[in-house]
């Protein structure tokens, strides 16, 4: 039994905090927080050489992962991500390179695989049209026109940077069920608009399709048949989701629990006080127990255990809200100081807000790990 | 990344075979039903009985190994504790955590006379470590040990000792300096059958008598019984502490299951608890948390293997395991209805009132052992480094 990073992931993880830490801290994040354009492509493009975009891709199509479990490599690196509210969408583009890298065609892969990994082509994911998990939320219409062609119309909202990628990964319905769908951003008829969210780390966008027409050989795998790669991509969302979640608090709680050690209130540290060393004490087992389920995730979806959908519905169910919880406990030990827009524990409380509602409520996973329990089927 | 244990060969099915032969030919009939917990007999026939289980296990080979004791092969000792544990029977007998204390800080005699006879049942410890005024405050404890010729003179009184009814041997703190605080504190090995030592069950909230009280009044303890170095009591003691919260929690079953089952059976508004949707999501937090457990499992024990433990991965691990006990058990009352209030021996009680002694019990984990307040100190000292507690001077 090993179950901790290995040296491999863990020097992934340090050569990437480093970067962050020297090139793209919080402070970075700040300046950019009322710009629409967060992504920073020479930021992005150096990420994409320390592997970023590149585990979930085959060594053939360019990408490469450190060791047998891409996905666990990936979420050491999503904690680091985390730790650094790094804003890109290196989880969608995770999300579409491994769909892409599961069901595409041949000419699908070769075609975009090699420019994700590489970091010239930046990729989305558009799920609903209300950011949930309900197959009813999903707005986009999916109809065949003449030979080899389909027409999109509808709406996806919550679209991680879909104002700055270059591709989307459309997820459609038409009469055959669910579909993917690739269609390059600039294609005509794609225009997206930004939300305003309470995340200001991150931006995401309502993306319409309007008579978006685009050659049947860009639906990834069967038409109509894609509710398992929806499922997957989901379980590899919720797994990155978790990662960046954990990297984010551990780093909060740090910086909280420095701050106790050199406040002083009554002529001592407040971290002294029992009132607070508690809730902090609190504070570490929470972060403990959402590591050690983010972190059973990615083992379990990495190598298709026995238990990976339960694992995925446990650290679905758990890991955001307990990450918010700790935001939010975060700020309320820092006092008046943390209330203040200048200081960063509110852009962690924000970012772990739109965490809890984005790729699956813990709620729906909930009733999923219920069902599971249960031993009944668990269908999208 | 990995949490896989190597499975147990088919090799090893005769030795599973031989042991269920075994336990089905030797298996005692007692009096006293066993419940969850480290629960005690209160039969001195059980006692008995339970000692020669005990005894008959380890001469066949099958007993329980702690402490570098009994079998050194991996596979029959996680055979053992897979069909031991099935028999719900105790098969260690009083509370062997002393065990760690003599292998480590023993002397060669201490550990060749102590050692063996935990095994073979033929040696039943209690500890000897709280007091009625020492609590979480250990080190205040005042039960005094005074150094006269070669024996020590022991006074003082002490409490929560489980089995110190039936016992042969105590683990003793107790001050033999004049300095307050841990410095003072000496561990000793205690003959429980000594004149002066009376034992008193104390009967729980949960209407069963799992500790006691234990009076010390002019006892002699011989001074080669001291164990580890005069003063350094606190040291060996704080030992054995870490090594009691990192054991907890496991078990076998799987109470999640049990409360899909209860929340199948009960009723509410003409259909099953559990196709309601709030009941769901209450199943699947306690379901999330218990996972949770497992998986903080493989954490400590992935440590455990590199030597990398820290001072809290036991307290935090002690927190998670009681705090969700106790809530587990909470949830299968309320699932249960007005039924929930029915306890052992009335016969509409669900599972004969297991839930109910649950959570009664349950408090014994979220306090003994260090109560989780005392867990969150150490947490936030040693593990997140802020200011000690301080003391009144």
């Amino acid at each position: 039994m090993n179950f901790a990073y290995g040296e491999d992931q863990e020097l992934l993880r340090s050569t990437t905090r480093r970067f962050l830490e020297s090139t793209h801290p919080i402070d970075t994040v700040r300046i950019r927080l009322e710009t629409p354009d967060t992504l920073d492509r020479p930021t992005w493009s150096e990420g994409t050489k320390l592997g970023w975009t590149a585990m979930l891709v085959a060594e053939e199509h360019g990408g490469g992962s450190v060791t047998d479990q891409p996905l666990v490599d990936m979420a050491a690196l999503a904690e680091e991500l985390g730790r650094q509210l790094y804003p890109g969408p290196v989880l969608p583009t995770n999300v579409v390179a491994d769909a892409i890298g599961r069901a595409g065609s041949e000419d699908q892969r070769h075609e975009h695989l090699g420019p994700i990994a590489r970091g010239e082509s930046v990729a989305t994911w558009c799920l609903s049209g209300d950011g949930t998990t309900d197959v009813g939320a999903v707005d986009v219409r999916l109809t065949p026109v003449g030979t080899g062609r389909v027409r999109l119309d509808g709406v996806a909202r919550f679209v991680h940077d879909a104002h700055v990628c270059d591709l989307l990964l459309v997820t459609a319905i038409g009469d055959a069920g669910l579909s993917l769908v690739i269609v390059p951003a600039d294609t005509s008829g794609v225009s997206s608009r930004l939300l305003r969210t309470i995340d200001l780390t991150r931006r995401f966008a309502e993306v319409r399709f309007d008579g978006v027409e685009v050659a049947t050989a860009m639906i990834v795998g069967e038409t109509g048949r894609a509710g398992s790669l929806v499922e997957r991509a989901l379980q590899i969302a919720t797994v990155l989701q978790s990662a960046e979640a954990v990297g984010a608090a551990e780093h909060l709680l740090e910086r909280t629990v420095q701050y106790t050690k050199d406040r002083l209130q009554f002529g001592r540290a407040i971290g002294g006080f029992q009132s607070v060393k508690h809730r902090l004490a609190d504070l570490l087992v929470q972060l403990e127990a959402a590591r050690a389920a983010a972190r059973y995730a990615a083992l379990a979806v990495a190598d298709d255990r026995p238990d990976r959908d339960e694992a995925v519905a446990v650290a679905g169910s758990f890991v955001r809200d307990a990450c918010a919880y700790l935001a939010g406990e975060a700020l309320q030990i820092h006092g008046g100081i943390g209330f203040t827009w200048d200081h960063d524990v509110h852009l962690f409380v924000r970012r772990a807000k739109a965490d809890q509602a984005l790729y699956g409520e813990p709620s729906w996973h909930r009733e999923r790990l219920t069902s599971i329990m249960e031993e009944r089927e668990v269908r999208i | 990344m990995d949490v896989d244990v190597p499975p147990i060969p088919a090799s090893y099915d005769a030795f599973r075979e031989r042991l269920k032969a075994f336990i089905a030919a030797h298996k005692p009939t007692l009096h006293w039903k066993p419940r969850a917990g480290l629960r005690v007999p209160d039969d001195p026939e059980d006692v008995a009985a339970l000692r020669k289980w005990v005894r008959s296990l380890h001469d066949a080979g099958f007993s329980v190994p702690v402490y570098g004791l009994g079998t050194r092969d991996p596979f029959e000792a996680r055979i053992i504790n897979e069909e031991l544990g099935r028999t719900r029977i105790p098969s260690i007998l009083g509370n062997p955590l002393v065990g760690g204390a003599i292998a480590e800080f023993g002397t060669e005699q201490q550990r060749d006379t102590y050692l063996p006879a935990i095994p073979t049942g033929a040696h039943i410890w209690t500890q000897l470590f709280s007091e009625p005024n020492a609590g979480s405050d250990l080190s205040s404890l005042t039960t005094r040990a005074r150094l006269d010729g070669d024996r020590y003179v022991v006074n003082g009184q002490k409490v929560w000792s489980t089995w110190a009814q039936f016992a042969d041997y105590g683990y003793l703190l107790a001050r033999t300096g004049t300095e307050a605080g841990p410095a003072g504190i000496t561990a000793f090995i205690l003959d429980m059958r000594s004149p002066g030592v009376t034992a008193r069950p104390l009967r729980e909230m949960t209407g069963t008598t799992d500790f006691n009280e234990v009076f010390l009044d002019e006892v002699e303890i011989p001074a080669d019984n001291v164990l580890g170095p005069v003063g350094g009591g606190w040291r060996v003691a704080s030992r054995s502490l870490t090594q009691e919260r990192g054991g907890l929690g496991g078990g076998g079953g799987d109470p999640i299951r049990d409360l899909v089952d209860l929340a199948r059976q009960r009723m509410i508004g003409g259909r099953p608890a559990i196709d309601d949707s709030a009941v769901r999501q209450d199943i699947a937090r306690l379901a999330a948390r218990h996972r949770i457990q497992r998986y903080l499992g493989h954490s400590v024990a992935t440590k455990a293997a590199s030597g990398t433990i820290t001072a809290w991965d036991a307290p935090v691990t002690k927190i998670w395991f009681s705090e969700l006990n106790l809530e587990l058990a909470e949830y299968a009352l309320a699932l249960q209805g007005p039924r929930g209030t029915l306890v052992e021996g009335e016969e509409w009680a669900c599972d004969d009132g297991r839930w109910q002694d649950a959570f009664l019990y349950a408090r014994a984990f979220t306090i003994a052992g260090g109560t989780n307040e005392i867990m969150r100190n150490l947490i936030g000292e040693r593990g997140l480094g802020l200011p000690r507690q301080e003391r009144p001077s």
